[in-house]
């Protein structure tokens, strides 16, 4: 009775007035920084008094803005490709392989993914210091791996993981290379675990805040670094303009997902 | 499938399972961790015992100030917080999620993800807004005529609850979700038939059997919000601080390493040893903590 909706009687709509509350409560602030963003009020007055570009115009005729913009669009691509990579042929290690310690050396590799973020970031600013990355293109690019690396990983192993190998072997037994089967047979048959690799990589890259704090220098720093030394000094509509771009980046991002599924998997 | 390996094998002197292989394969990877993550993470918590001097006095002085202990009472009395608020509400999210129709559903669901996988900046940035003394939020209340004043729900840690729990709901929602789409719907039916009210399904059949993934859902939101960083910076205020920002100000500010490093650590086992409660009684669960 209470898993079948029709018969819940009352207890329906108070569950689904509870649920469309905290859906609300999801959205509002997504599509408030949009409303903001497009409002004409400097004071961030709600609702605002007239609708306008200006803080678009703000934001991409200003170099600092675009340059930070370009930055971690440069270092999310190095990681993106760097991450399904290295996380293509470690999977095929921790699936196919027999060796000792396998499944705790899986474990190792997802430790990222649990970790306190600021541990990380504050553990790789020191190490940094050291050896001279700090505040370079190749600091940020190793921090942002670290940290996609354990998504890379899960989904290409887990799509390897429902891969019938003797689909591949029976490549082989026809005639092609091992290599030639992997090319040809294993990996478009797992793509669709490559791309959310890739996916997820890329917006971890992208949407990364707290290590890229540590990392950025007053010459190099990426979008959410800008818009986190913004928000520290005051609240200004530019920010949501900013705020609203990364989001219309991920929604698009997220879009070609569902799209890259229906097509990859059909 | 078995006939192919057995063909192989026989060329082979040592049965299949048994020949170490694929090692290769996960050399790189190793090589990045252990440089990048392993190392770099020991000698961080190395120098929490070495600097300023040799000894445990960083973790003596850490767990023997007051200042120090209200930075932990924040941060678990904020955390148990939002994970309490957290569970009241997405549970009946994740029930009426699991039993509603389709559509509805898939709606939710991707209002859900869409959240997630908004910037947390932005998110933040949304909240500081909303909640200032002449936001969104207290021009609402004072419309309604609930409040005279304007509350003060910013740069302090009624803000921080607020904006974390915004954040950590799809986490619970998800998990817990996906326990009570497994129920059996027969057992509450045999629950109605012997005569049970909805009441008593609710509380004596459906909610024990949600309890594992309750304190499963519970336990991953809890360690999360022990080391966020981002949003209690933000909407918190340097009077209220929370143990990740403790940690970021002893490296950033105060250069002091030593206490860094004992401050890294206490977040450290506190994190770890809760995951390992989890893994130990409810199996994993993925995660996306930041």
């Amino acid at each position: 009775m209470l898993l079948n909706f029709d018969r819940l009687g009352w207890w329906k709509y108070a569950l689904l007035t509870i649920t469309i509350l905290a859906a609300a409560f999801l959205l509002l602030p997504i599509f408030f920084i949009a409303a903001l963003s497009l409002g004409s009020s400097q004071w961030l007055i709600f609702p605002p008094p007239g609708w306008t570009l200006q803080w678009y115009r703000e934001l991409l005729t200003d170099p600092r803005w675009l340059e930070s913009a370009w930055t971690s669009f440069k270092i999310a691509s190095i990681v993106t490709v760097l991450s399904v990579l290295l996380g293509l042929v470690t999977s095929f290690g921790l699936v196919r392989g027999t060796f000792l310690f396998r499944d705790a050396l899986k474990a190792l590799f997802l430790t990222p993914m649990i970790l306190p973020v600021v541990v990380l970031a504050v553990a790789l600013y020191a190490f940094f210091l050291r050896v001279g990355l700090g505040g370079t293109l190749a600091g940020f690019v190793i921090s942002h791996l670290v940290l996609a690396l354990p998504f890379s990983i899960l989904s290409i192993s887990s799509a390897l993981e429902g891969f019938d190998k003797s689909i591949e072997d029976a490549a082989i037994l026809c005639g092609a290379s091992p290599l030639e089967a992997r090319i040809r047979v294993t990996l478009p048959a797992i793509s669709h675990g490559i791309f959310s690799a890739a996916v997820f990589s890329f917006l971890t890259s992208w949407d990364e805040v707290v290590v890229a704090i540590f990392m950025a220098s007053p010459t190099l720093q990426t979008l959410p670094v800008k818009v986190w030394a913004t928000l520290r000094q005051d609240l200004t509509p530019v920010v949501a303009a900013a705020s609203t771009l990364l989001i219309f980046f991920t929604i698009l991002l997220m879009a070609l997902v569902a799209l890259a599924r229906k097509v990859l998997k059909s | 499938m078995s006939t192919y390996s057995d063909a192989s094998s026989v060329s082979a002197p040592a049965p299949r399972a048994l020949r170490p292989t694929g090692f290769s394969g996960v050399v790189p990877a190793l090589a990045f961790v252990a440089i990048f993550f392993i190392v770099p993470v020991a000698a961080l918590l190395l120098r929490s015992v070495l600097e300023p001097v040799p000894g445990f006095g960083n973790y003596a002085e850490l767990l023997g100030s007051a200042t120090y202990l209200k930075i932990f009472a924040n941060t678990f009395i904020v955390s148990g917080l939002v994970t309490a608020i957290s569970l009241l509400i997405g549970f009946p999210v994740a029930w009426a999620l699991a039993i509603m129709p389709g559509r509805l559903a898939s709606v939710i669901f991707a209002i859900l993800l869409l959240s997630m996988w908004t910037n947390l900046l932005a998110r933040t940035y949304a909240w500081m807004v909303l909640l200032q003394r002449t936001g969104l939020i207290n021009k609402m209340l004072m419309g309604m005529g609930l409040i005279n004043q304007p509350l003060p729900l910013v740069n302090n840690l009624t803000g921080v609850t607020i904006g974390m729990t915004y954040i950590m709901l799809p986490f619970i929602i998800l998990p817990l979700y996906g326990v009570i789409k497994k129920i059996d719907p027969a057992i509450l039916q045999a629950a109605a038939l012997c005569g049970a009210s909805l009441w008593q399904c609710l509380t004596r059949v459906l909610l024990p059997l949600a309890v594992p993934g309750m304190a499963a859902g519970a336990l991953m939101v809890f360690v999360m919000s022990l080391g966020y960083f981002v949003t209690p910076s933000l909407l918190g205020g340097t009077a209220n601080m929370m143990l990740a920002e403790l940690i970021a100000q002893f490296v950033q500010s105060l250069v002091n390493w030593g206490m860094g490093g004992a401050a890294a650590l206490v977040l450290l086992v506190v994190t770890l040893s809760l995951y390992v409660v989890q893994l130990r009684f409810f199996g994993s669960q993925n995660t996306g903590g930041r």
